[in-house]
């Protein structure tokens, strides 16, 4: 086995509840490293759940995930978390950028204070990370005079500034104005090219199909189906798939 | 009827000290009180149960009971239970409206929290950041800007409270005002330069929070 082909992330049996509503029912997978996966699937069905759990934004009720073959569910230790955190990055559906900040600072915070990144090295990935995603002409501007857009490149490239060994993006285009999800999607697939390891929830099947290498169907609490983009999308084999797929593909 | 203010003569001397006095309180009540604010808020938000009780009931009781009942605990009750304890009447008052001020100051600073979106805490922790940092880097500045406005006249309402302390014996403006009444023999008049002067000290600070609050907002459209 090669390196890429890895195992970086194994799921096994994971259970999230809140309060007697059963989210999660017993999620079991893995994720290769440089893999990108889109998880798609009907509202509610625990998608985001899953993501959040992935870096124990949700603490998860049952089962484990490994990282690197660690249980993180395991931990206990707040600087623990924090540092398998460190290793992932997360874009969220509302940007979430820290409205005190500006561009620059919103992106070297972290960098600085968490990682103990000296201010100039943070500054000048800073300005290559912006650069990447286009959005450098705003380094020095606050997120509310930026357009959703380029909020969300923004924060990106705040979530790329750990480093991190994997990116998990949670509906990144779903608050945006149709005109700029595009701008959005570019950089997220110049990333899958680059061979971030990625797990992408979204609505945008086309991306998800163009991008992806697999894509995992999650109904109801389970991963229902997963399979290479061109089967699933082409030849769902379970009737809630192509169900899902006939009301979304149109 | 005709309002005669020539005792101004005689004794404008008592109000520049009454102002003095209540400049003091005034402001060792508003920053001892937002320490303190902030403290109960802490406590209010571990982990430890019973010490999350003690803020909560502490704030229910300041916020239940009458100022002047609160500051003759401090006055009478400190010194009946901790017999050593005798401390100077200014210190007393300073005691009485910093514990009054901090629990309506935290129950402020409380909803400053809360309001700013979860969403912030989400990214802070999924860069790494700590619940510490999360909270001093990226809550508290945001909910600071947010509460000023509240914050600004729980510091108004600090300065007008502590009038009250003058029943003690605190001489501030307002003793000092009752005194010139007594020896004047006027009513009315020294009432109103009383209050004259809380005025400008309550408008003065009001404009200093409007230009803070105008910094802070520079740059954060919204």
């Amino acid at each position: 086995m090669t390196e890429s082909s890895k195992i970086m992330i194994e799921v096994k049996n994971l259970h999230k509840s809140f309060g007697t509503n059963k989210v999660l029912r017993g999620i079991n997978t893995s994720i290769k490293r440089g893999e990108v996966v889109a998880v798609i699937g009907p509202s509610g069905s625990g998608k985001s759940t899953f993501l959040r759990c992935l870096n124990l934004l949700e603490i998860p009720t049952d089962g484990t995930i490994l990282l690197d073959g660690i249980d993180i569910t395991a931990l206990k230790k707040e600087k623990d978390i924090d540092a398998v955190r460190m290793r992932m990055g997360m874009v969220f559906q509302q940007f979430n950028l820290f409205p005190h900040m500006t561009v620059k600072e919103n992106i070297i915070h972290a960098p600085v204070n968490v990682k103990g990144m000296s201010k100039d090295e943070a500054e000048n990935l800073a300005k290559q990370l912006l650069e990447k995603v286009g959005v450098l002409d705003k380094i020095d501007a606050y997120p509310s005079s930026l357009s959703g857009g380029q909020q969300q490149r923004v924060a990106i490239a705040r979530a790329l500034a750990m480093q991190p060994e994997i990116m998990l993006f949670d509906e990144p285009t779903s608050a945006l104005d149709p005109e700029m999800v595009g701008e959005v999607l570019n950089v997220m697939e110049q990333l899958a090219d680059e061979g971030m390891t990625m797990v992408i929830v979204t609505h945008e099947m086309g991306f998800a199909k163009e991008v992806s290498d697999r894509v995992f169907f999650i109904d109801q609490g389970i991963i229902l189906e997963e399979n290479i983009p061109e089967e699933l999308f082409d030849h769902p084999k379970e009737d809630r798939t192509k169900d899902f797929l006939s009301k979304v593909l149109h | 009827m005709e309002l005669k203010f020539s005792f101004l003569e005689d004794y404008w001397r008592f109000f520049l000290e009454g102002t003095e006095i209540t400049i003091i309180l005034s402001i060792f009540a508003v920053t001892v009180g937002t320490i303190l604010g902030i403290l109960i808020v802490l406590i209010r938000r571990c982990r430890i149960k019973p010490l999350k009780w003690i803020g909560t009931a502490y704030v229910e009781f300041i916020r239940g009971t009458p100022l002047l009942a609160q500051i003759y605990l401090v006055y009478i009750g400190v010194p009946t239970l901790f017999p050593g304890f005798d401390f100077p009447d200014l210190v007393v008052g300073i005691i009485a409206l910093s514990m009054n001020a901090g629990a309506y100051i935290s129950e402020t600073i409380r909803s400053g929290i809360e309001a700013v979106n979860i969403g912030q805490t989400e990214a802070a922790r999924s860069l790494g950041m700590s619940s510490k940092m999360t909270m001093k880097d990226i809550i508290l500045p945001q909910a600071f800007k947010n509460i000023l406005p509240a914050l600004g006249n729980q510091f108004i309402g600090s300065i007008k409270d502590s009038s009250i302390i003058s029943t003690i014996g605190v001489a501030d403006l307002m003793y000092k005002t009752q005194i010139v009444r007594g020896n004047t023999a006027l009513g009315l008049e020294p009432i109103i330069v009383c209050s004259f002067v809380y005025l400008i000290m309550t408008f003065v600070l009001s404009r200093v929070l409007g230009v803070v609050e105008r910094r802070l907002k520079t740059g954060d459209r919204k």
